[in-house]
């Protein structure tokens, strides 16, 4: 194996264990292949693709299982303890902080064949699905049937249903349609030991505290979820876009507050700050931009998008009508330019925090201003987007041209990660905690909020089987 | 330079998130992330740079595309196509001697008989300067065959039809990586078309098209010649009244096939024709630029018969759910795969509602 590995060698897994694996899903689900191992070895944590073009990699599997259902998963799970065998388990490998990298070897449990669309329940709108389908296959089968998830992220194209429940994940129509805890009813899940469960789909319950939040955001380390059932809406009736040119953050983040007060809730709501504005849409110079896209029944569209007009208009706000939100529509799953500049040596990565609305401004300009002053940066930039009544997600993007890439990316992780907890906010929003967020948590948590996160892990995964390295240390 | 540009193209793709990975159909029938495009990139460029060890584990999924274009309609580069850098990992194979053991048959059945099915009857008749391109997926194929028959015959259409014996586009040796051999074969159809004076040929299958509009071009042959799909045969002699059809009152379902979708831009003109012949057209889920390789296309089926199989049987499956009362394609290879629905080709439907006068 010619290949780099940064973070450990291949630890293969007990040939005992392969041949019992094997009687389980079949020979032709069992590989141990170079092919294989190279093209499980990384999901999209930035910082590792940008390796990985030099033949680093950060870490390869010892074999890669790949079952169908949850029957399977169950007696891998088993023989996992039996044989001490760590398992990764890999969705789309969209993830972004390396919660699909095998760390320390072992096996991956390759979740993508379970990629079906089961049903579809029109008089209570909601929809189940096998976890490993991707997320535009899944608006696909719903869209064919007049419905949507209305869940739409950046990675539609590539991340699985599966990968949004582990990470919390959030779409760009979130301010109506919720981040993905408000959208699972319920779902099927094999614990650590190989015992499994199936919370059922109901609109709330009063059972305890929710089993259901153990695995929203679980990251794979608490179980594995094998389907889901999810709302549904119907495809919108009407849309309406609008946009507006501000001359601070902290204007367009006061009008966007008070829309949300008044009661109105556009699907799309972004602010995009003087760097992004420009970048997006060209001729806007030194000005904050903000769009909205307002989705449903016509009525209740036409009622919310004049709200938003008149509050927009009474604190400042310069109409700019649809072209921006349609330029925004075309460019939003654009991500071609990393690629191209981190062939020239660049280190790219986005990084998405949360606050309280009192807090916002403030964390937008300290998080640019410290990552700015890092060694070797070129460009911060920001916009905020998944508005709440209380607060929003402020997502950084940054590029940097360092003499020592690792040392400019740490560095501004960190800088980054620090402005936010000096402003009150929490270090993730959606993109999850994985492997390399995984050194802030104290700082967020408190050392007895680790320390029960440990003992969880603990109680479920006693032997450390499932996701090692990430979200949290195993709890051995 | 080229090579810089390609390597920087390759480079893009190996780094991308897998944005057309949806699209796959491969990876959607198998689950395996080793043959999405943007992992398969990462294997060819680690080949490139001898990051691999496992040479015949790298060739097998070279063979393991079905080379349907999907990836390309998806992505986000502009003027790239991953199946040109496939085709150079195929190309390698074979100059390596490293091919599947199943493309090798394949490659010796043609060799013995100038096409990939074994001995064959030549196919000659008609006359004029507009030929009919039996391909050889056609070639068994009696309904079809009679289908065309019976059109040209009402259309009153002189038409030239050839194929059959070793009359093969080549397309078999193209995907086997066999490059040299496919020049020969693109040399032998350039002289069978010449020789028939042909200034027009009409082809059934959209891979073959493939080959003659696009491929013979990449390896320096040229053929000064007009050719249209049965598709835009039929869709042009229906507008100019030269033949006329009656209206059915049914369902149909059209099963978009890949290279015709991909490579060629051919979406709406099948779903005109149904629409005079008066269908009501049930879409199934992936249509269109959406739609998903039966299988059968050289790009999966030369190497990897199983994994042929398994996108076969995924595409059955998402047809079956539209149950539709008829199930239509235009490429005879689409036609023969999926006879699991009951497939037709789109040119027997309008032979069959043909009025005969």
């Amino acid at each position: 194996m010619k290949v780099k590995t940064f973070m450990s060698r291949i630890q293969g897994a007990p040939s005992e264990f392969i041949e019992k694996v094997k009687y389980i899903v079949g020979e032709e689900n069992v590989s141990e292949k170079e092919c294989d191992l190279i093209s499980y070895s990384l999901d999209y944590w930035l910082y590792g693709v940008y390796l990985s073009q030099y033949g680093n990699l950060p870490s390869l599997p010892g074999v890669v299982i790949s079952p169908q259902n949850h029957d399977e998963i169950q007696g891998i799970l088993k023989h996992a303890n039996e044989y001490k065998v760590p398992i990764t388990p890999f969705g789309g490998g969209s993830g972004v902080l390396g919660g699909t990298i095998p760390t320390e070897g072992g096996a991956i449990l390759n979740l993508q064949r379970m990629n079906k669309f089961i049903s579809l329940d029109e008089i209570s709108l909601v929809a189940e699905f096998e976890a490993g389908i991707i997320g535009a296959n899944l608006e696909r089968e719903l869209n064919h049937r007049g419905y949507s998830m209305g869940n739409i992220p950046q990675s539609l194209y590539c991340s699985t249903l599966g990968g949004w429940i582990s990470t919390r994940a959030v779409g760009q129509f979130s301010t109506k349609y919720g981040k993905i805890e408000d959208m699972v009813l319920g779902m099927e899940v094999v614990l650590p030991d190989g015992n499994f469960i199936d919370i059922k789909p109901v609109p709330r319950r009063s059972t305890g505290p929710s089993l259901k939040d153990l695995f929203l955001g679980g990251e794979g380390s608490l179980g594995i979820v094998t389907q889901a059932v999810v709302s549904v809406h119907p495809l919108p009736e009407g849309t309406v876009k609008q946009s507006f040119i501000f001359h601070s953050i902290e204007a367009a983040l006061g009008v966007v507050r008070r829309i949300l007060r008044g009661d109105a809730r556009p699907a799309v709501v972004r602010i995009f700050d003087e760097a992004e504005t420009e970048r997006y849409f060209g001729e806007i110079k030194d000005k904050v931009t903000v769009i909205f896209i307002s989705e449903g029944d016509s009525d209740y569209v036409a009622l919310g998008s004049s709200v938003i007009k008149r509050i927009a208009q009474e604190n400042g706000g310069e109409p700019l009508g649809e072209e921006p939100v349609n330029i925004w529509l075309k460019k939003r799953f654009d991500i071609g330019l990393g690629p191209v500049i981190m062939q020239q040596g660049a280190i790219v990565d986005t990084i998405e925090v949360v606050s309280l609305f009192k807090d916002a401004a403030n964390l937008y300009n300290d998080m640019i201003e410290s990552m700015k002053e890092v060694d070797g940066a070129l460009s911060v930039s920001g916009h905020f987007s998944h508005f709440y009544p209380e607060g929003a997600c402020l997502y950084i993007t940054f590029a940097g041209f360092p003499k020592d890439p690792f040392r400019y990316y740490q560095d501004t992780w960190t800088a980054a990660m620090e402005a936010t907890l000096r402003n009150n906010g929490s270090i993730s929003h959606h993109h999850g905690i994985g492997y390399w967020r995984r050194q802030y948590m104290q700082q967020e948590l408190g050392a007895h909020g680790v320390e029960l996160l440990k003992r969880i892990k603990f109680a479920l995964d006693p032997n450390g089987i499932l996701n090692r390295g990430k979200l949290i240390e195993d709890g051995r | 330079m080229e090579d810089k540009r390609e390597t920087e193209q390759l480079t893009n793709c190996a780094l991308c998130a897998n944005m057309c990975k949806h699209s796959c159909p491969t990876y959607l029938a198998t689950g395996k992330e080793t043959i999405t495009p943007q992992k398969i990139a990462r294997l060819i460029l680690y080949e490139k740079k001898s990051f691999i060890d496992d040479k015949s584990s790298f060739f097998d999924v070279m063979f393991q595309s079905a080379m349907c274009g999907a990836c390309k309609a998806h992505c986000i580069y502009d003027n790239y196509d991953l199946r040109k850098f496939i085709q150079k990992g195929r190309s390698k194979a074979f100059k390596e001697g490293m091919l599947p053991d199943e493309t090798r048959q394949r490659i010796e059945t043609f060799m013995s008989f100038g096409n990939p099915y074994g001995e064959r009857q030549l196919i000659q008749k008609g006359t004029g300067d507009i030929g009919y391109f039996v391909s050889c997926s056609a070639y068994n194929d009696q309904q079809l065959l009679k289908a065309i028959d019976k059109i040209i015959t009402v259309s009153k259409g002189q038409v030239h039809q050839f194929g059959g014996a070793d009359i093969c586009c080549g397309a078999p040796l193209y995907y086997a990586g066999d490059t040299n051999g496919f020049k020969q074969a693109a040399e032998k159809m350039k002289g069978e078309i010449k020789k028939r004076k042909l200034r027009k040929v009409i082809v059934d299958c959209p891979n073959c098209m493939k080959m003659l509009t696009e491929m013979y071009h990449e390896v320096g042959i040229d053929l000064d010649v007009e050719f249209v799909h049965t598709t835009q045969f039929l869709n042009d002699i229906l507008k100019e009244g030269k033949i006329k059809v009656n209206r059915a009152n049914t369902t149909a379902t059209f099963h978009d096939p890949c290279i015709l979708v991909n490579d060629m831009g051919i979406t709406t003109i099948p779903r005109d024709i149904l629409g005079v012949l008066g269908f009501e057209i049930i879409e199934p889920v992936y249509s269109r630029e959406d739609t998903h390789c039966c299988g059968g296309v050289c790009g999966a089926r030369i190497g990897d018969c199983s994994l042929s199989d398994k996108l076969r049987l995924m595409r059955i499956s998402e047809l079956k759910q539209t149950d539709a009362d008829v199930y239509l394609s235009a490429c005879p290879t689409c036609k023969a795969v999926l006879s699991d629905v009951g497939m037709k080709d789109i040119t027997e439907l309008v032979a069959e509602q043909m009025i005969n006068d």
